[in-house]
């Protein structure tokens, strides 16, 4: 017999998400065979931002997240810098990676430690205390010496990304919200002690993730081999790519590209649509390219469940993140990509281990070792005698596209500008990506796929639920559908109830 | 290195003024922390926001750290980004402290008033209704000793308000207000909040309660004088520098160039942001990376403040409204 898991809130995440999930029995096993999970918080930036001085943009579409404030910073500036034909100094695209970069390893380190792993640790006797109780203890969790070392980790993992947001603040003005992003560059100077001072702060975060944070993600994997098969989702990964190393869009430490249908191939920004059909938004701008997107919400709109969209490219579902910019990487052949991946999965791997929920905290893991790694070299190439801003005129009538990533997956910002001013302007989260609903050909978004054939042991302590979800490192209100052909409705409903 | 719950409370020593706390709830607070360890109980809830305010603490140095402070000094009994419980779990534990009284009740995100309150909803109800941050602060309000209402969008509406405010979004003292309830909210404005804004407070209030301070003074729109006393025009080290900033990223003053420092209320130009250690000061500012202070911490930001820049010809007019818009 069916029952249904409601987990509202589902928590560290941010934002507000609620999924409701299906188990029944499928050949033995008690699985997720059928959910829905809904995004419950809406605020219309694209709406506020409409009229506005399209150098505020940067500013204010910073505060659409307060975890990943910098890609949003990014994004716009790139948005705009497209629209007004900005060329940027070395200086500015450098220091702006510099602040992305640190702010990179504050979110992949705050995600594994705080967000993610209470889902795998038995915190009895190690950590006994409000917030960390009430708790789900389930018989698979890693428990003893492991659990309070893991623990140990986790508060100086709270310090670790503390001083990355410092490092960052060093070029970012400050952290959350950088107000040294604006389109043309970066308003923060490039002086010596600085540069000394966010060097030292880096060899400290480099250490950190080669002796801690890597060991303590293959430790979790080595405790949890079945999640090397769990989560799998829909296998299409697309990644828009990061870190310029010059000013021609074309050369990122992280590649633009996709991997559609089993082969890599490029990414063609006019290929993605959003549909509308399940969410809260009136259904004229269904199937639209955001270049010509519409936000006009409907409350009550029928059959709608999310407050997200649902962004597909060429009509395929994909999936965004660290597991889609890793993976890219190793297709293109990035010699430093494979070594990474190869020192984990051995030589000649398959990588078809890696579309799981271990395989998404190992790329993002290994991505944030490429990082803080190229980030030194970063450094080297800042010039004290050069600028890292250069002013440039608002045109009248201009339309641009930003295309970067935030820490969990592609973020896209597109703009017009009419009569100096904003006239539309259009964001696709990484969640959205992740945790979209059903599209208007009824095809499911990635997380509603990975989550259907989730083994759950006790529907009182759902934690598998959880790990799947937690892997993609959702952010912002986001909302799940997802149905198994062939499933009856559920017959019996039971909450989730505090075990401890 | 870790401070003892001495040294912070002492921190806040400079405290002087008159907050209101409720008598009722007094009593129930001190013995919660006699009985808790000491550490009073928070809940902690979201409404529309970005949770930068959230992060923002987590950045805590300058008093103590936010290890310190989750382990020793609070017990946050509800926080959606940081608690191991989720779902009905979660929520238990909430309404457990709601009806146990005595807590401090800390609101982050502004709150939709629009379409009945469903432009944000944040848990389900035994009986599978949604409850939206509207519902949630109604009845989290009554039991509290204290309101903290931490960041813009929380004291103001902040940027979730922005015009045209597609979904009537208010900040907490509106919204209380708006349901016909008396309680007083302490403001801890900042888009986002610095976080020893936040945990000074906190410690001003440990402090009243261990009856070892003075409550904290607000000011006219609830703020701690203390944090939010001075302009931040007046303690500019740039008018000590005695030149004016022509563009972006040049050494001086920027107030021609769109700075609110003259209207912005703050201590960022002493405190500064992203500290490394206690009792120093942090690595840098807005202003402090040649950018135009955009008064966050106001209440009529962002509308009020914005456009943020002031560059003549480069932003293509300059006819701008109040609202920044044409």
């Amino acid at each position: 017999m069916a029952s249904i898991i409601k987990i509202d809130p589902l928590t560290r995440i941010e934002g507000h998400l609620a999924i409701k999930a299906t188990v029944d029995d499928v050949d033995g096993e008690q699985q997720v065979v059928d959910a829905r999970s809904s995004g419950t918080m809406f605020r219309g930036f694209e709406m506020i931002l409409k009229g506005r001085d399209p150098l505020d943009a940067p500013h204010y579409t910073q505060r659409i997240c307060g975890v990943c404030p910098i890609s949003h910073g990014m994004a716009s500036c790139l948005n705009l810098e497209s629209a007004l034909g900005a060329d940027v100094p070395a200086n500015g695209r450098i220091l702006r990676n510099l602040v992305l970069g640190a702010n990179f390893l504050m979110s992949h380190v705050l995600h594994f430690y705080h967000l993610a792993a209470l889902d795998f640790i038995n915190t009895s006797g190690v950590i006994d205390i409000a917030p960390w109780v009430p708790r789900y203890v389930t018989g698979d969790m890693v428990a003893g010496s492991t659990a309070s070392a893991l623990v140990g980790h986790y508060v100086q993992a709270l310090a670790i990304r503390r001083k990355a947001h410092q490092m960052a603040a060093i070029f970012g003005g400050k952290l959350p919200c950088a107000p040294s992003f604006v389109p043309g560059g970066c308003t923060e100077v490039v002086a010596q002690d600085k540069i000394d001072n966010f060097r030292e702060l880096l060899a400290e975060q480099r250490t950190f993730i080669d002796e801690t944070y890597i060991p303590d993600v293959l430790t979790v994997a080595g405790a949890f081999p079945a999640y090397f098969s769990i989560g799998v989702g829909c296998g299409n990964l697309l990644a828009y790519g990061v870190f310029d190393m010059d000013n021609s869009d074309e050369n990122k430490l992280l590649y633009r590209g996709r991997y559609t249908d089993g082969d890599a191939a490029e990414v063609d920004p006019e290929k993605i649509m959003e549909y509308l059909k399940y969410s809260r938004y009136d259904d004229a701008g269904s199937g639209l390219n955001p270049a010509d997107g519409v936000t006009q919400p409907q409350l009550n709109k029928e059959n709608a469940y999310s407050w997200l969209k649902a962004p597909r490219y060429n009509n395929i579902v994909h999936e965004v993140g660290p597991l889609a910019r890793m993976a890219v990487n190793y297709l293109s052949n990035d010699p430093t990509t494979i070594g990474l991946i190869e020192s984990v999965l051995g030589a000649n791997p398959d990588i078809s281990v890696l579309f799981s929920v271990l395989g998404r905290h190992a790329a993002r893991a290994l991505e944030a070792k490429l990082v803080v790694d190229a980030m030194e070299g970063w450094l080297d190439e800042l010039d004290v005698n050069a600028p890292a801003y250069v002013e440039s005129d608002i045109p009248k009538t201009a339309s641009g596209i930003g295309l970067t990533e935030a820490p969990r997956g592609a973020l896209g910002h597109w703009i017009d500008i009419s009569n100096h001013r904003i006239d539309r302007y259009q964001v696709i989260t990484p969640t959205n990506w992740n945790a979209s609903p059903k599209d208007d050909l009824e095809q499911m978004g990635p997380i509603e796929q990975a989550l259907v054939g989730t083994p759950v042991t006790d529907i009182g302590q759902p934690v598998e639920i959880l790990r799947v979800v937690h892997s993609f490192d959702p952010c912002l209100a986001c909302s799940v559908h997802m149905v198994r052909p062939g499933k009856t409705e559920p017959e019996m409903v039971v909450y989730t109830r505090p075990s401890i | 290195m870790k401070i003892t719950r001495r040294d912070f409370l002492k921190a806040s020593a400079a405290i002087t003024g008159a907050l209101t706390l409720k008598a009722s709830g007094l009593m129930q607070l001190q013995q919660a922390m006699a009985g808790g360890g000491g550490a009073p109980p928070v809940i902690w809830l979201q409404g529309q926001g970005c949770t930068g305010c959230s992060v923002s603490l987590l950045n805590s140095v300058y008093y103590t750290t936010i290890d310190d402070l989750l382990i020793n000094k609070l017990d946050v009994k509800y926080h959606p980004t940081v608690m191991a419980a989720a779902g009905e779990m979660a929520v238990e534990a909430a309404e457990d402290a709601r009806d146990a009284g005595g807590y401090v009740l800390v609101i982050e995100g502004a709150v939709p008033l629009g379409e009945n309150g469903h432009y944000c909803h944040v848990w389900e109800d035994e009986g599978g209704n949604p409850v939206t941050m509207q519902q949630a602060v109604q009845t989290f309000a009554p039991n509290a000793i204290a309101i903290l209402a931490i960041g813009t969008c929380a004291c103001y509406g902040g940027m979730s308000a922005g015009e045209p405010n597609p979904t009537e979004a208010m900040g907490v003292d509106d919204t209380l207000a708006y349901l016909g309830l008396e309680a007083t909210v302490i403001n801890i404005p900042g888009c986002p909040a610095h976080p020893d804004w936040i945990v000074g407070t906190v410690a001003a209030l440990l402090a009243v309660l261990a009856g070892e301070g003075e409550m904290p003074e607000l000011d006219e729109y609830g703020r701690p004088k203390d944090f939010y006393g001075s302009c931040v025009h007046d303690k500019c080290p740039n008018r000590a520098f005695g030149r004016t900033a022509r563009t972006l990223g040049e050494a001086g003053c920027l107030a021609g160039l769109g700075c609110r420092g003259q209207q912005t209320h703050a201590d960022c130009p002493i405190r500064q942001w992203n500290s490394a250690a206690q009792s120093e000061m942090g690595v840098n500012w807005c202003v402090g990376s040649r950018n135009p202070c955009q008064g966050c911490t106001e209440p009529d930001f962002p509308d009020g403040m914005s456009p943020f820049y002031n560059l003549g010809g480069r932003t293509g007019d300059k006819q701008h409204n109040r609202n920044g818009k044409v």
